[in-house]
């Protein structure tokens, strides 16, 4: 039985729904449940997914007709998502152990695209994410993370294409000596609206987090980072940073940051931080003294700033495919 | 319920004591229409008070309770068990002689006279319902500076209180700026003339005295062009096994130049549900502080805001809270920079134990015309034990790039480090714990008056103790 008809519409005054509603997110009207098309996965075995309470996860389970299993051990993956059509959608359960390695990238010109992500960390998983999409497309990304004993995810996201972006990402750290070191990196640009929310549970003792999320903003961009942070009763020993910072390069663009921390547990550090500034007029005119445009200038400080999120990401293959696909994506916003 | 098993239920509490109610005149417990005509009448209120008073109450029932802060604390309130309107003697008094006994006696318990004696300008004691006494220096008088209670305020000066009242924290603001607009009375009202500094501070002191008891003073102040005013205030209430209700609004208004410091020391009681809406404008190049402290009450749900109207204005919230046993301080700011050149600084300190539960919540929103802004939050919390919560729930709303602003937060429990410092060089335990927590709590307190911080410390240190094994 499908839950989805069942969950009430979330008001706006959740957290996680303020600034994207359900309503502006949702492909068609709230109560329909449209026929959606796949997603093409480059590879993958075919697998299922129970169905969730929580509205977003349930309304892409509803209507997606795929879903594929990577299993990793001990390798690289590289996982194509392909988005096309009207509305398409598509589920995928992770299981990794060993030293593994996952790029994802999401592409394609579809006008709505779900993905549900489901994954279990054993051992030290890297993960690049690389949000592709054409211009005009929407995207709902719905993802859960368990990691478990002494086990690390390095989660790294660029998201650059689509227009309408609403991503919730939460990781669950369920044993001693489990860790996340997460980057995310959102470029704004024309009216893009980019919207990540992220939980991350710390729900065993000696547990260990750190998130950085830096959001660029161009022309009348909107960009929404939030942020929940729980030390759960029991953590005792846990460490949790999270950092949120803004770059705001026009006049219109706009940016919100609430990174939330809710610390049930004494013996632990737990900070956030966030900033939003304006470009730097000395690094301007330093760059383009020394012969760039302003643009150049302007997308050299983009880079500089979008890539110091994945500070804490030790996986070199995932730092550099993020950085080639940065430098693609600000070629072609200068060059039109 | 005895005195002694109220105690058992709400905590041991240096100002639980209360006096026999000698009330002369009490509204019977409920909420009507017809209570809030009454208030207004018997206050002898002009048309368009009544008149705002019931729209307000219209406002009131419909609108929901808020879904923030601790729902479940506040789905406990029940309305319908609150006595609207107390009041305990004929009249404000100006000689403190002619106080009724009782109540001075109270208020001679809590040091008000003789603090009134030393270093106010002025002072204000609200028992229950309404002031019963006030005085104002004479060469404060003598300047021009108003400062009554805000019966007397809109009886004496009604064009000015119509004129600014319900300007700052409109009744539909929220659930319970709705109900303080219906029910107020009470509280303080102040004018400040043009280039008038009042040096030394004015205090009003709140008191609580009888059962499920609803305190809902309404405060008003105005600092007219490049005027300053230092306001101070204490609450506190007796210990009693049901709850009482403290729902006040504070209204700020800074015209251009001036600077208003308003300060709390709130220290009611742990049966007192603290609601209160406190918000200023700011104009052009003035200045508006809150400086907050929240030591008491079962919940506190209470955010000084400032609206950054004017260029080159300024915020600064510095607020702390402490948290014990039962208790939940959701407590924080909000500053709205709407005019260019604004800028804000806020500092939140707090602390959690034996299951105490402390909250930042802040806003700090750039509207798209506010160039060139400036702001830094920084909010630090301490944990003393397993049973206790902090949370943090800042939003940053940047609507402009030439914003800069800066949050930062923390959560931690006292080093082991610093104790072990502190008791090698011959502290207890529970010594070296009052130290460390009178130091973190020190950008408050040197805010406040000398008096104030001596007593907050001290305070501090009555609810530390025991905090150690």
């Amino acid at each position: 039985m499908m839950q989805y008809p069942k969950i009430a519409i979330p008001p706006r005054s959740e957290h996680l729904w303020r600034y994207t509603p359900w309503k502006r997110i949702h492909p068609t009207k709230v109560e329909e449940m449209p026929n959606a098309d796949h997603i093409l996965f480059s590879s993958g075995e075919d697998s299922a997914m129970d169905d969730s309470d929580e509205i977003a996860r349930s309304f892409i389970h509803s209507i997606s007709s795929v879903c594929k299993l990577v299993a990793l051990d001990d390798e690289l993956q590289e996982l194509d998502l392909r988005c096309s059509g009207h509305i398409c959608a598509g589920e995928i359960n992770v299981k990794s152990q060993g030293n593994s390695t996952l790029i994802v990238r999401i592409s394609g010109d579809a006008g709505w695209t779900g993905i549900r992500l489901s994954g279990e960390v054993k051992g030290t998983l890297s993960v690049a994410v690389v949000n592709d999409l054409s211009g005009e497309g929407h995207l709902l990304r719905c993802e859960d993370w368990a990691v478990g004993r002494d086990s690390t995810l390095e989660f790294a996201t660029l998201s650059a294409g689509g227009f309408l972006n609403k991503s919730d990402i939460r990781v669950n750290l369920t044993q001693t000596g489990s860790e996340l070191r997460g980057g995310i990196a959102s470029n704004g640009h024309n009216s893009r609206h980019d919207d990540h929310h992220i939980e991350i549970t710390h729900k065993s003792k000696h547990t260990y987090s750190s998130l950085v999320m830096h959001a660029a903003c161009d022309d009348s961009s909107h960009s929404v980072g939030t942020g929940l942070l729980t030390i759960c009763e029991g953590a005792g020993g846990s460490d949790a940073g999270q950092v949120f910072r803004n770059l705001l390069l026009s006049e219109k663009a706009r940016a919100e940051a609430i990174p939330e921390l809710e610390v049930l547990a004494d013996d632990v550090k737990a900070a956030h931080g966030a900033a939003s500034a304006p470009v730097d007029v000395n690094q301007i005119h330093y760059l383009t003294s020394r012969g760039l445009s302003r643009e150049e200038a302007s997308a050299l400080i983009v880079e500089g700033f979008l890539m110091d999120a994945f500070r804490h990401v030790k996986n070199q293959d995932v730092v550099a495919t993020l950085r080639t696909r940065l430098l693609v994506h600000l070629e072609c916003l200068i060059s039109g | 319920m005895s005195g002694d098993t109220a105690r058992e239920v709400v905590g041991e509490y240096q100002y639980g004591f209360h006096d026999p109610e000698n009330a002369t005149i009490r509204f019977d417990k409920g909420l009507s229409e017809q209570v809030v005509r009454d208030i207004s009448e018997l206050k002898n209120e002009p048309e368009w008070m009544t008149e705002v008073r019931i729209k307000a109450y219209r406002r009131f029932i419909e609108m929901p309770m808020p879904t923030w802060g601790n729902c479940d604390m506040l789905n406990q309130i029940d309305f319908d068990a609150v006595t609207y309107f107390l009041r305990s003697s004929k009249g404000t008094e100006n000689n403190w002689d002619d106080v009724p006994d009782d109540i001075k006696n109270t208020f001679e318990r809590l040091g008000i006279p003789e603090a009134e004696q030393k270093w106010l300008g002025g002072v204000t004691a609200q028992y229950e319902s309404e002031a019963v006494y006030h005085s104002i220096r004479e060469d404060l008088e003598e300047q021009g500076v108003l400062f009554l209670d805000m019966d007397s305020g809109l009886r004496e000066y009604p064009e000015i209180v119509k004129k600014y009242f319900a300007t700052v924290v409109p009744a539909s603001d929220n659930k319970f700026s709705a109900l303080n607009t219906a029910v107020w009375s009470g509280g303080s009202f102040i004018y400040v003339p043009k280039g008038v500094h009042v040096a030394m501070p004015v205090q009003a002191y709140f008191r609580i005295n009888a059962k499920n008891m609803g305190q809902f003073e309404r405060t008003l102040i105005i600092a007219d062009e490049g005027s300053s005013i230092n306001y101070v205030e204490g609450c506190t209430a007796p210990t009693y096994s049901t709850e009482s209700l403290h729902s006040a609004v504070v209204e700020l208004v800074a015209m251009d130049g001036a600077k208003i410091r308003y300060s709390t020391v709130q220290n009611w009681s742990a049966n007192v549900y603290n609601l209160v809406t406190k918000r200023g404008i700011a104009y052009a190049n003035a200045t508006i502080e809150w400086v907050d402290g929240n030591i008491g009450s079962k919940l506190t749900m209470k955010y000084p805001s400032v609206l950054l109207k004017g260029e080159g204005s300024h915020a600064e919230v510095i607020s702390v809270a402490y948290a014990g046993k039962g208790q939940h301080q959701d407590a924080g700011a909000k500053v709205h920079h709407l005019a260019p050149n604004t800028t804000s600084n806020i500092l939140s300190k707090s602390i959690s134990k034996n299951g105490g539960r402390s909250s930042y919540r802040g806003m700090l929103q750039v509207t798209p015309k506010a160039h060139g802004c400036r702001s830094k939050v920084v909010c630090d919390a301490l944990l003393l034990d397993s049973d206790s919560q902090s949370d943090t729930y800042p939003t940053m709303e940047i609507g402009n790039s030439s914003a800069d602003l800066e949050h930062e937060a923390s959560v931690s429990k006292v080093s082991n480090d610093q104790l072990f410092y502190l008791m090698s060089r011959g502290h207890s335990e529970a010594e070296a714990m009052g130290l460390i927590v009178n130091g973190f709590f020190e950008p408050f307190t040197r805010e406040l008056p000398m008096e104030y911080a001596v007593e907050l410390n001290r305070l501090l240190e009555l609810e530390m103790e025991g905090a150690i094994g």
